[in-house]
């Protein structure tokens, strides 16, 4: 991603804590809302997730498509996100 | 089976033994009944579409309290239908990378599995009726024209070899590349015993021969590529019968029987090759679900029976090697999703531009270039060497002359700056003058 959001940053700077899931990029309020009805209610949820999928791309986005219809770019933004995240802090 | 009823309408108890009976990971105890429905629409609904075999069902709905269903034969079913450990074992077997595999993640997994069920037995379908159609002619032509005979053993020999390393997808990748650039060379030889390129694997020496129908035959070549590629590689699949269907496009180059041997061979061979029938085997799964479309394929294979064309002297099977190149090319996919319909193209025209024009373009890159540019400041350099000396000699007369008049002309230029000084020597006080007076 050649530049990334505020919103981007501000979640890989620091560890995610107790972050609603809608702090993650890509996830507004309206997938914040979907995925919370999921069950997805905080960030480091969507971050098992992320995780158990390997961190595989392709699966992510599936996943986050079929769960809370991101479109390509929300899909690519919190993927990225996630991974930067993990790249820091795991 | 509750086939047609709206799973919304079935009770929680119900939702769950259904989904139980077709092997679905259930949500949570305290879920939502949505959440039921969900996955009731999402594994059971998509399991009728795939057209499953209603004995399964029911023996399924029998079963129901214990999930019964193993992975003995992961692939073969739809991916609901698999236990966790036979979907992790159908997607290895894909070659995908496969993370655990639970509640929360097998959805993506089935839906993966799908994807690839589909593409491949997509991919099979259209390669083997395109075969029938585009190749044939072709092929029948060249045999008839060129009548090699003699060779069939030699070809069905080789043919069986390249079989074998496209399974290993050890297929050496610069063959195209060199028979390209040989091929204009190799033009005006004698028409080739063995026009396949299927043959020109083998030797190099036989390379040039060969070559020389490539770029004629190219577009075709390319475009049965695929077809051959899944026909070569399906034989080790669990249904013969199937994988003369796939092969169809080749091995209605040459007769059947031989086709079969080969294939019998091969099976014998890559029956130990656990990586090669792997793959096989899963392409030849998908076709299993699509249960209407494979009856149509089996006719048509059925159809070219070494009686229907008893004429066809050696077995040609007309382009296996262009299909080891693509699998050359994308070696680590070797899944068989439907990217081969993409891969080809590429290699069409990448492939075959590169050879064409850059060869005439080597010679002049570099060294050459510099070499013309010296070549191009010669000549200049002779005339300026002229205009040099003439200049030289303008000068030289130039020289003379003023010497000539030297003190005269010396003594004027010396002079004229001293009264130029002198004027200004005397302007000059006049200046402040002015001013004073201003």
């Amino acid at each position: 991603m050649s530049s990334t959001s505020q919103k981007h940053k501000d979640f890989v700077a620091e560890p995610m804590g107790e972050k609603p899931v809608n702090a993650l990029a890509g996830i507004g309020e309206v997938l914040g809302k979907r995925l919370e009805e999921k069950g997805f209610d905080k960030a480091y949820v969507v971050l098992g997730q992320f995780l158990v999928l390997k961190k595989d791309e392709e699966l992510f986005r599936d996943w986050l498509k079929d769960t809370c219809g991101a479109n390509v770019k929300q899909q690519g933004d919190c993927f990225g996100c996630l991974k930067e995240w993990c790249d820091a802090f795991l | 089976m509750p086939l047609l009823e709206d799973p919304a309408r079935l009770s929680k108890s119900r939702l769950k033994s259904d989904l139980l009976a077709h092997n679905v990971a259930l949500p949570p105890a305290n879920s939502r009944k949505d959440v039921y429905v969900e996955l009731h629409l999402k594994h059971i609904e998509q399991k009728d579409a795939a057209e499953f075999s209603s004995d399964e069902e029911d023996r399924g709905q029998d079963e129901a309290e214990d999930e019964v269903v193993d992975g003995d034969d992961p692939g073969g079913r739809d991916p609901s239908a698999l236990t966790d450990d036979g979907l992790k074992a159908a997607l290895i077997q894909h070659g995908v990378k496969v993370g655990p595999i639970v509640a929360s993640t097998r959805a993506v997994y089935e839906k993966k599995l799908r994807k690839l069920l589909e593409s491949g037995g997509h991919d099979e379908q259209v390669n083997g009726e395109e075969g029938n159609a585009v190749l044939y002619s072709d092929s029948e032509d060249e045999e008839g024209s060129k009548g090699a005979k003699g060779e069939g053993d030699e070809h069905s020999e080789h043919s069986q070899q390249d079989m074998s390393q496209n399974n290993n997808f050890a297929y050496p990748q610069c063959f195209i590349l060199s028979s390209k650039l040989r091929a204009p060379a190799s033009e005006t030889r004698k028409p080739c015993p063995a026009k396949n390129p299927k043959n020109a694997l083998k030797s190099s020496e036989r390379g040039p021969c060969h070559c020389s129908r490539i770029p004629a035959g190219i577009s075709r070549a390319s475009s049965v590529n695929q077809r051959s590629g899944l026909g070569s590689r399906v034989p080790n699949g669990l249904q013969p019968a199937k994988s003369i269907g796939c092969s169809s496009g080749s091995s209605q180059a040459f007769s059947i029987t031989q086709m079969v041997e080969e294939m019998e061979s091969r099976r014998s061979v890559s029956d130990t090759e656990s990586n090669g029938s792997d793959v096989q085997e899963l392409r030849s799964q998908p076709s299993r679900l699509l249960t209407v479309d494979q009856p149509a394929v089996k006719n048509q294979t059925l159809f070219y029976t070494p009686e229907a064309f008893p004429v066809k002297p050696g077995p040609k099977p007309p382009v296996e090697p262009v299909n080891g190149v693509s699998k050359d090319i994308f070696p680590a996919q070797a899944s068989p999703t439907g990217i081969y319909a993409t891969r080809r193209r590429p290699i069409k025209g990448a492939a075959g531009r590169p050879v064409q024009y850059v060869f005439p373009d080597t010679p002049s890159s570099p060294a050459t270039l510099e070499r013309r540019e010296a070549e191009r400041r010669l000549v200049p350099i002779h005339i300026q060497i002229l205009v040099f000396l003439i200049v030289v000699i303008l000068l030289y007369l130039v020289y003379v002359v003023v010497e000539d008049s030297s003190l005269d002309s010396a003594m004027s230029l010396l002079d004229s700056p001293n009264q130029a000084s002198d004027v200004e020597e005397f302007h000059a006080p006049e200046a402040p003058a002015f001013s004073e007076q201003e």
